[in-house]
């Protein structure tokens, strides 16, 4: 160990350095990350297996290897760079370490383990190949790669202390100041004041002499945040280095390192480096041999939040409670022990000799004007690539969200993104072309914080993550302003009330005031911010804050209070889809019916039909595991139970003499609404266009997934002494509705579905062969017309799409049918089952593919020309929009062109000019409240597809369910809009004894279906039921959510029993 | 000297003056709770902020520990700065409720209602006492503990101080519990420790949960012989 004692001395040291790196032979290196984050992924046992293996085979002069900090990478932690080549592998397993020692070895490449996006093809054989690195500009970040932070000979070997030797040659602190300055570079802790002002003003302060001190701040509490100690634990020589610097330029004689005992592997690596830098006359007395004296020392702070505001890190330098004051006087002026201190976060000194050692000239290049140089950000929450990011100032948030981080990793589409911690605030994804920069996210009601970004999805509650952040903040309040202690907890308050479900409009009034006072009145950064995580999301997200408070519902059910039972909440009728499964499990069949058929009148169909929302949120498959086959049980439960053995419950509410209820549609909303109305005593008319009632059900669902005879079956149990059912009457041609209230109907409800295909607007449409699917579906299942032949082409990536293929794959004439998307599988609107279900048919399915031109021929379709899509940037649905490639056009023979992109309604019936005309929307659906389901008539209700286009079944039997209680408060005079009741479990059901825990969690009971070879030959149903010992298999894997609201308090004798049986 | 405006009217005050000097110095009312002639300003109950800067740079300060700077323009009634005390007197009113200074001044400030959550407190952190008993009193005795909504005041370790000299100044100077420390007259307070009719102190074990860090409580002791 030399100490250098010039400057001289220290650049011919690290010229020698150098050489004797140049002079070994090239060897390949193993670059191993392994910050705090690495080591939590495993990256200590990669370490020692790469170590056992070059020692075992003698390697030792082949191989390098380098463990460096943290290289930002975190979301496949542990991984090897292998250089050159920059291959990286990752969340590499300890068995495949020597894999990966024998190619680098070897100087090939394992294509195996090489990194790829997940779900895709695509390997990367190099690091900036990779999107997470390509779009960074890592400079300050990129040196954590190159270097072991145990090793200065490594920092001095990149160039390290480069900048100091700059510094030092012309001892001149104005000129650093001046350079600082004219870089640009603000403070990267978060409030961004501009550095070099600061240098400057600490510089002027207590002029003629005295102490003074700077301090690196590096008290980093946000909740996911961690560039700081990524760059304390991975280059702690560069913050060494910028401090030198920053204490010539004030004239500071003392340097803090001021640092959370959480990070001990930064602590760790930061003292190491001080002894270096003392070993070699950096730091210490004369540093080089000049007349610059400045040592540093670590303290290390107990991990109090506020303490990272600069007031209180004072007084918990000095040994005190860590509780801000008031500035002025600034910490410039009188700081530690009354003595100007300057103190700037780890990142702005990391910057320093970057801007030192290339001039700022050149530091200004990068950023945008009063925002230059880059930022590292900490990517975390709902993102594919958790990790560090460094990237310019002034980049868009939707390029750090989609393109680096890679959008969300679910179905669920990213809605926010949360920056500067718990005192920043939301940005919605609406606003993801703001730029990041300083400025603009104060406007936009956040702040650049230290870093932090946490990206929400739509499976995020906001009121949840403004509940959580306030949680946080009302413990890490110092308490000593009255606003900032009392305000923080009252604010809490309230949001825990909303969260429950208990909150009012009004509080929410109160929430916004107090937030506005709290921010106004505090005395330090954290109460005046501490704010913000309620007033950006009151700004963005009011709708989410009112549907909990009026309408009792947390969307992204996550408000456990709220929620209950997930598959209870998730369904649109609201179906205690717990209580049947219990039942099942139980083989009280019959009660499992009746439970289904309370809230459902239509259980045969929704059993065969309905998309299950309540298995998407299944709590069983929440974390990778499979949800109950809900459907499938109530599938086994409607097989064998008779519909007509369900006496409905009458509660007669009509007052006597209350006119009769016309109901246009006898589709599953208008016969929904039908039987709830005539439950509650009125007379109810229903009229049906066709010759047969079902409505969609019937002519838009094939009967290889609905058979006719137990739609007919269940139609018939709803079709009481109430109801009327007249066929054959169109509205607009036999009759409106003035004639309908001329006839002395007190209220009608309008259900007419969507029969009308959309058209894809291209020319040659009308040739012969090209048909609407629902035109294709309702002649097949009506008519039994046959209208497909030949090559079958079918456009549209929705059900009635895949419904269209799937039926013409079994008519005569077929050859072959083909469907024609314009996005990719996973955006398909279809349900997967019915999907999968087609490709195993024999359908095929073209993604990325939209038709351009119908070449026709004498009136006749011959084919159509089709056109390659990309991918794009996302767009408001959040997903990637389809963007053709130019040049990629090509034609295929087509004899049946089936189009399917969507359905709208046929509302030119009700539309009619005049003073009693029902407004519809652009769309050409009909427009309601959707609260109340009243059109702007009075007494016309509407409900179904009508209103919502193409939808499922059950949401249109739950506006047919909703609609018969808002006609029933209608004719009864009463308010529609009423408040919501809390949705939760109300029925306890006793669970059955646990049974030996098995070693595998069990996994779902698959459904059994018919063989593919002879589903083709016609339209016998795919699906089959469960067996009896399936069903109750599949029952007993339910985890039971309700219990947590119904299970009965413990009996308090029986705790004493317990407790003297155990004495 | 420095040259302020508070209100409109000019004043110049001696460097190091703060701004609620100089405001009670013209005569203008500012409500304080922490604040006390004597003992260092602390600037923790909010209730003397005043409007300070122009335009999107006006701001609130606390009064009591903001200097004046040459040339600042002070507002001590703004629209902005009635709101924020009006809320901060609801805030207090939500804690203590039984406070006689704390209902006079909501009721000076026109507060009419309470919209939080009641709740029942003793002690709304100002710090008098602890800054009494530190600056005056020279003992130190007590401190703030705990962070955030578990702050508190005791004695270190919440064992019972070798230096608490029982002077009652940290009772003298609480502007919380004044009443329920000298009742409605003083003169006619039963106990001038701790509590009032019936003092706490002869029905519980400890002391924890009192406004008292006498230790034995000398009135008491009185009383209970």
């Amino acid at each position: 160990m030399v100490r250098l004692t010039s400057v001289d001395e220290l650049i011919s040291f690290r010229r020698r350095v150098q050489e004797v790196k140049s002079a070994r032979p090239a060897r390949p290196t193993l670059v191993l990350c392994a910050g705090t984050g690495g080591q939590a992924s495993g990256s200590n046992d990669i370490m020692r297996v790469i170590k056992r293996h070059i020692l075992e085979h003698n390697l030792q002069d082949k191989i390098q290897l380098r463990i460096t900090g943290c290289q930002g990478f975190c979301e496949m932690d542990p991984f090897i760079v292998v250089e050159p080549g920059q291959h990286l592998y990752p969340r590499l397993k300890m068995e495949d370490v020597p894999r990966v020692i024998n190619s680098a070895l070897g100087g090939y490449v394992e294509e195996d383990l090489l990194y790829r996006e997940p779900h895709a093809t695509v390997k990367y054989h190099c690091q900036s190949d990779i999107p997470f690195f390509k779009s960074q500009t890592r400079t300050i970040l990129g040196s954590n790669q190159q270097l072991d932070p145990i090793r200065i000979e490594n920092y001095f070997d990149q160039g390290g202390y480069a900048a100091l030797e700059k510094v030092l040659s012309k001892i001149d602190p104005a000129w650093i100041v001046a350079e600082v300055k004219a870089s640009g570079l603000r403070g990267r802790g978060g409030a961004g004041f501009l550095t070099g002002m600061k240098w400057q003003l600490a510089r002027a302060a207590g002029n003629g002499g005295g102490r003074k001190y700077i301090v690196c701040n590096c008290d980093e509490g946000d909740p996911g945040a961690y560039m700081d100690r990524s760059l304390l634990e991975g280059n702690p020589h560069a913050i060494i280095e910028g401090m030198i610097i920053g204490a010539i330029a004030i004239g500071a004689s003392r340097g803090i390192v001021y640092v959370r005992s959480e990070y001990p592997l930064a602590i760790k690596h930061t003292t190491i480096a001080l002894r270096q830098a003392h070993d070699y006359g950096l730091l210490g007395e004369n540093i080089l041999g000049t007349s610059i004296s400045f040592d540093i020392e670590i303290v290390r702070g107990a991990g109090a939040f506020v303490c990272g505001e600069e007031t209180a890190l004072i007084r918990s330098v000095m040994g005190y409670r860590g509780e801000p004051r008031q500035r002025p006087p600034y910490p410039i002026e009188k700081g530690i022990d009354g003595c100007p201190t300057c103190i700037n976060n780890v990142e702005t000194f990391a910057n320093v000799p970057v801007i030192i050692r290339d001039g700022a000239a050149e530091y200004v290049k990068v950023g945008v004007p009063g925002n230059s140089g880059t930022k590292i950000f900490s990517l975390v929450g709902k993102i594919r690539n958790t990790g560090l990011v460094e990237v310019p100032l002034g980049i868009k948030i939707r390029q750090v969200v989609h393109e680096i981080g890679g959008g969300a990793p679910g179905r669920a589409k990213v809605k926010a993104v949360q920056t500067g911690g718990p005192s920043g605030g939301c940005i919605p994804a609406s606003m993801f072309d703001l730029p990041i920069d300083f400025d603009s996210l104060v406007q936009a009601g956040s702040i650049m914080g230290s870093g932090g970004m946490i990206v929400m999805d739509e499976d995020t509650c906001m009121v949840d993550v403004a509940r959580y952040f306030m949680n946080f903040l009302k413990d890490e309040s110092c308490g000593k302003c009255f606003t900032c202690r009392k305000g923080t907890q009252r604010m809490w308050e309230i949001l825990d009330d909303v969260s429950k479900g208990k909150a009012t409009l009004a509080q929410l009034k109160l929430l916004q005031e107090l937030a506005e006072v709290v921010k106004d009145t505090s005395m330090c950064g954290l109460g005046q911010t501490a704010s913000n995580p309620v007033l950006s999301t009151l700004r963005y997200f009011r709708k989410e804050y009112e549907r909990h408070i009026v309408h009792k519902r947390c969307d992204a059910f996550v408000c456990n209070d709220l929620v209950g039972a997930p598959c209870q909440s998730a369904c649109p009728l609201g179906t205690e889809a717990w209580r049947y499964v219990a039942h099942i499990g139980r083989g009280e069949y019959q009660e499992a019916y009746q439970a289904i058929r309370e809230a459902n009148p239509f259980p045969s169909v929704c059993a065969r039909v309905c998309n299950h929302p309540c298995e998407e949120r299944c709590r069983a498959g929440a974390t990778g595991g499979d949800p109950v086959a809900i459907r499938a049980l109530k599938r086994f439960i409607t097989d064998n139970i008779d519909p007509m053995s369900f006496k409905p419950v009458r509660h007669t509410s009509a007052p006597p003499g209350s006119p009769p209820v016309a109901v246009i549609g006898s589709g599953p909303a208008g016969l929904s609404a039908a039987h709830y109305l005539s439950l509650r005593g009125y007379k109810v008319t229903v009229y049906e266009q066709d010759a047969e009632p079902g409505g969609m059900m019937f002519s838009a669902i094939p009967g290889y997934r609905l058979p006719r005879e137990v739609m007919r079956k269940e139609i018939a149990s709803l079709l009481d002494e109430n109801v009327t059912l007249v066929c054959n009457s169109t509205l607009g041609r036999d009759i409106t509705l003035d004639s309908l209230f001329e006839k002395g109907y007190g209220a009608i409800f309008v259900a007419l579905g969507a029969h009308k295909s959309l058209r894809l607007g291209l020319d040659g449409e009308d040739a012969k062969g090209v048909i609407p699917s629902i035109s294709f579906l309702k002649a097949h299942n009506q008519r039994g017309e046959q209208l497909a032949r030949g090559r079958v082409a079918v456009v549209g990536g929705g059900n009635s799409a895949v419904d269209a293929a799937r039926t013409a794959k079994r008519q005569p004439g077929v050859e072959s049918v083909t469907i024609y998307y314009r996005r990719t599988l996973k955006e398909m609107p279809a349900f997967a089952e019915e999907v999968e279900a087609a490709e195993q048919e024999g359908v095929s399915i073209k993604t990325l593919t939209a038709p351009t031109r119908i070449l026709t021929k004498d009136g006749s379709i011959t084919g159509i020309e089709l056109i390659k899509n990309s991918l794009g940037e996302v767009d408001a649905s959040g997903r990637r929009r389809p963007v053709p490639i130019p040049g990629t056009e090509y034609s295929v023979p087509v004899d049946t062109l089936i189009v399917a992109i969507s359905e709208g309604s046929d509302t030119d019936c009700i539309a009619v000019a005049g003073v009693n005309r029902i407004e519809v929307t652009a769309g050409g659906t009909v427009k309601i409240d959707s609260d109340t389901l009243l059109t702007n008539r009075a007494g016309v209700f509407a409900g179904g597809d009508v209103v919502t286009g193409p939808n499922t079944v059950v949401d249109a039997i739950a506006a047919g369910k909703r609609a018969a209680v808002m006609i029933d408060r209608y004719l009864r005079r009463e308010v529609l809009a009423q408040p919501e009741q809390l949705r939760r479990p109300s029925v306890y059901v006793e669970p059955l004894a646990p049974e030996p825990e098995a070693a595998e969690p069990a996994r779902r009971v698959e459904l059994p279906r018919l063989p593919t070879c002879e589903r083709l030959s016609g339209f016998v149903e795919v699906e089959k039921a469960f067996t009896l010992e399936q069903a109750a298999r599949e029952a007993r894997r339910c985890l039971r959510c309700d219990l947590a609201f119904t299970k009965p308090a413990p009996q308090p004798e029986e705790t004493t029993v317990h407790a003297g049986g155990a004495q | 000297m420095i040259n302020i405006k508070i209100n409109g009217l000019p004043v110049s005050v001696e460097k190091g003056t703060t701004l609620l000097e100089a405001a009670r110095f013209l005569g203008f009312p500012i409500p304080t709770l922490c604040h006390m002639e004597g003992l260092t300003p602390y600037g923790a109950c909010r209730l003397c902020v005043v409007e300070i800067g122009q335009g999107a740079k006006a701001r609130l300060v606390s009064s009591c520990t903001y200097p004046a700077e040459e040339g600042a323009v002070v507002r001590t009634a703004s629209n902005r700065v009635v709101r924020a005390r009006k809320m901060i007197l609801e805030l207090l009113l939500a804690s203590c409720p039984q406070s006689k200074i704390i209902q006079d001044l909501a009721s000076a400030h026109e507060v009419r209602q309470q919209r939080f959550r009641q709740e029942h407190e003793d002690c709304i952190l100002c710090g008098l006492c602890v800054r009494m008993c530190k600056e005056q009193m020279a003992a130190g005795a007590i401190g703030f503990t705990a962070r955030g909504d578990h702050r508190r005041i005791t004695t270190p370790f919440d064992i019972s101080s070798e230096v608490c000299r029982l002077c009652g100044g940290c009772i003298y100077v609480c502007p919380a519990c004044q009443l329920r420390c000298t009742y409605t007259e003083p003169d006619k307070a039963i106990c001038g420790g701790c509590a009032n009719l019936s003092p706490p102190c002869l029905e519980k074990e400890g002391f924890d949960d009192m406004m008292c860090f006498m230790s034995p409580c000398v009135a008491c002791e009185i009383k209970k012989d």
